[in-house]
């Protein structure tokens, strides 16, 4: 029941914030809402017994993207700058974009939502993690920091030549 | 009875030898007084299995019986944070003093000024809690508590003592991380509510800050996770257990170089994110005012100061378990002495080095501090890892 009521709670928490990251028309306020969706997120790896997962959220995502996010929107200006509409005159083909996929979505998810997979218990993740990134997944794991590399590289030349 | 003369005439002389030895003769003895009374709530620990017990045979049921049992933990946690503000204020003005030829606090409370800190939360909670007019209402209100939340949850991990804590977490120490770095959304926020230049400054520097010292931060405690093997706080105090030819510990702090070094390292990157004296530039007084809590006033801005006094115990704490053995004892035959007084010992240590520091280095400008995080102490710390992992490849465990 505990997890029942955790989940729930965690998912109106990350809905929530969703919701508030697109229609709040201070950019500070979605700012802070997109911080809180990802904790939210972090509160669901929580609950499926995704221990690293729920802490690397929390460090990358919250402790990190958030505040940048916020850093970049408090440098954009005074107060009075900062209330912007959050729809253009097209918000009628995003809002079709985004109902035909939520439908697509919710026919796939139908099918399998009544075969409930097991929880795992809170078991140690780490171990396996560190084991997987290291033995299996090497390789992926290399392709993904080499890609990660190139983007860090390609912000710092781009900014550079804007202002040198 | 005698009136109460003020302390100036009492003190007319009190840099004699033999008055300044008694002082510094109390001040050990109230820190003893602390570390015993920490001993005395640390074995009284032992009664919250028997707690439990009792709790589960009332015929709760089981969740309710674990509310309970988590709210108590909480209660201690919480206990222990509020404790801790009320010291280490007291303990930081003293030593401040003295590190200035001054005395700090005598007279409230009559002996070396113990009671300033209690009357002065007092004061705090009759203040006027003022909003400015330009401020965000909303954001305002919220800063502090989003500030202070995530210290009081990073403290679960935090061991006391041997096996003393209130949740053990196979992640602890990246639990301690993550949670710690969330802090600073609520300096950012009051910064930026205060509607305030000075404050906005403060809130964007404390983000800058923070965000980049969390990176030597975790990746100088990289050596200590090699050599323990795991993230759990409790694995890593049990791996420093034991002597060297009988008699010497097995700290992480004497595993050649790597220990050193990423102490130091671990040490400055701690007093950066803790926002403390050569590292304070988001509240820089000849600069920014009071930088992000210059709008807050009463118990608002006293929560931000509990804030980072929580945080400095934390790092203590972590300071003490990472490189001091935890609750290990110094010594062979001093085992005895039951782990908890240890570990406060060496995190009420740790926490001196932190008020030390504070009153002896001069706060280092922006483009300093940035500089040398990103262009000394990241790089040095990798190379810190590659050092450790040698280490452990010669089998020097």
């Amino acid at each position: 029941m505990i997890e029942a009521i955790a989940f729930y709670t965690f998912a109106a928490v990350t809905l929530i914030g969703a919701f508030g990251v697109v229609t709040l028309r201070n950019t500070i306020y979605s700012a802070l809402c997109l911080g809180l969706c990802l904790a939210g997120v972090a509160g669901i790896f929580a609950n499926l017994g995704a221990d690293f997962l729920f802490a690397s959220q929390l460090l990358i995502y919250v402790g990190g993207i958030a505040i940048l996010i916020v850093f970049a929107v408090m440098l954009l200006g005074r107060t009075s700058d900062l209330h912007l509409k959050q729809v253009n005159e097209q918000w009628a083909a995003a809002f079709l974009i985004g109902a035909v996929t939520w439908v697509g979505l919710w026919r796939a998810a139908k099918i399998f939502s009544h075969t409930p997979l097991p929880i795992p218990e809170a078991a140690k993740t780490t171990r396996a993690i560190g084991l997987l990134m290291m033995g299996d997944l090497a390789v992926p794991f290399e392709a993904i920091s080499l890609v990660l590399l190139a983007a860090l590289l390609g912000a710092v030349f781009f900014s550079r030549k804007e202002n040198p | 009875m005698m009136p109460r003369s003020w302390p100036t005439e009492v003190w007319k002389d009190p840099w004699s030898l033999p008055r300044y030895r008694a002082g510094a003769l109390w001040l050990g003895g109230i820190l003893f007084g602390i570390v015993l009374i920490s001993a005395v709530v640390g074995e009284l620990c032992v009664w919250g299995e028997k707690l439990f017990a009792f709790l589960s045979h009332l015929g709760l049921s089981v969740v309710v019986v674990d509310w309970i049992w988590v709210l108590v933990k909480l209660g201690c946690v919480i206990g222990l944070i509020v404790a801790n503000g009320l010291w280490a204020v007291w303990w930081e003005r003293k030593i401040s003093a003295h590190m200035q030829s001054r005395l700090g606090p005598m007279y409230a409370g009559g002996f070396h000024g113990w009671a300033q800190t209690i009357l002065d939360t007092v004061k705090l909670l009759l203040k006027e809690d003022i909003t400015p007019a330009s401020a965000d209402k909303v954001l305002h209100a919220l800063a502090p508590v989003v500030a202070i939340a995530p210290c009081v949850i990073a403290f679960a991990p935090v061991l006391f003592g041997k096996e003393l804590a209130a949740a053990k977490l196979d992640i602890g120490v990246l639990y301690i991380f993550a949670f710690a770095g969330i802090s600073v959304i609520g300096i950012v926020m009051a910064g930026w509510a205060s509607g305030n230049k000075y404050s906005l400054l403060g809130g964007l520097r404390a983000a800058a800050q923070i965000v980049s010292y969390e990176l030597p931060r975790g990746f100088s405690v990289v050596p200590i996770i090699m050599f323990a093997g795991s993230l759990d706080l409790a694995v890593i105090d049990q791996a420093q257990a034991g002597y060297w030819f009988g008699f010497f510990p097995r700290w992480f702090i004497f595993y050649p170089v790597a220990g050193q070094l990423s102490f130091l390292f671990f040490l400055i990157a701690s007093v950066a994110e803790t926002n403390r004296t050569p590292f304070d530039i988001p509240e820089a007084e000849s600069e920014l005012v009071a930088g992000f809590h210059t709008e807050f006033s009463g118990m608002k801005w006293s929560l931000f100061f509990l804030t980072e006094y929580g945080y400095v115990m934390l790092a203590s704490f972590l300071l003490a378990v990472f490189f001091f053995g935890g609750g290990a004892a110094p010594l062979p035959f001093l085992r005895f002495i039951p782990s908890w007084i240890w570990m406060m010992g060496k995190a009420m240590l740790m926490m001196f080095v932190f008020l030390w520091f504070r009153w002896t280095f001069p706060r280092l400008r922006v483009d300093q501090l940035m500089e040398f995080n990103w262009k000394f102490l990241l790089p040095w710390c990798f190379v810190n890892i590659a050092v450790a992992g040698l280490i452990l490849a010669w089998g020097m465990r």
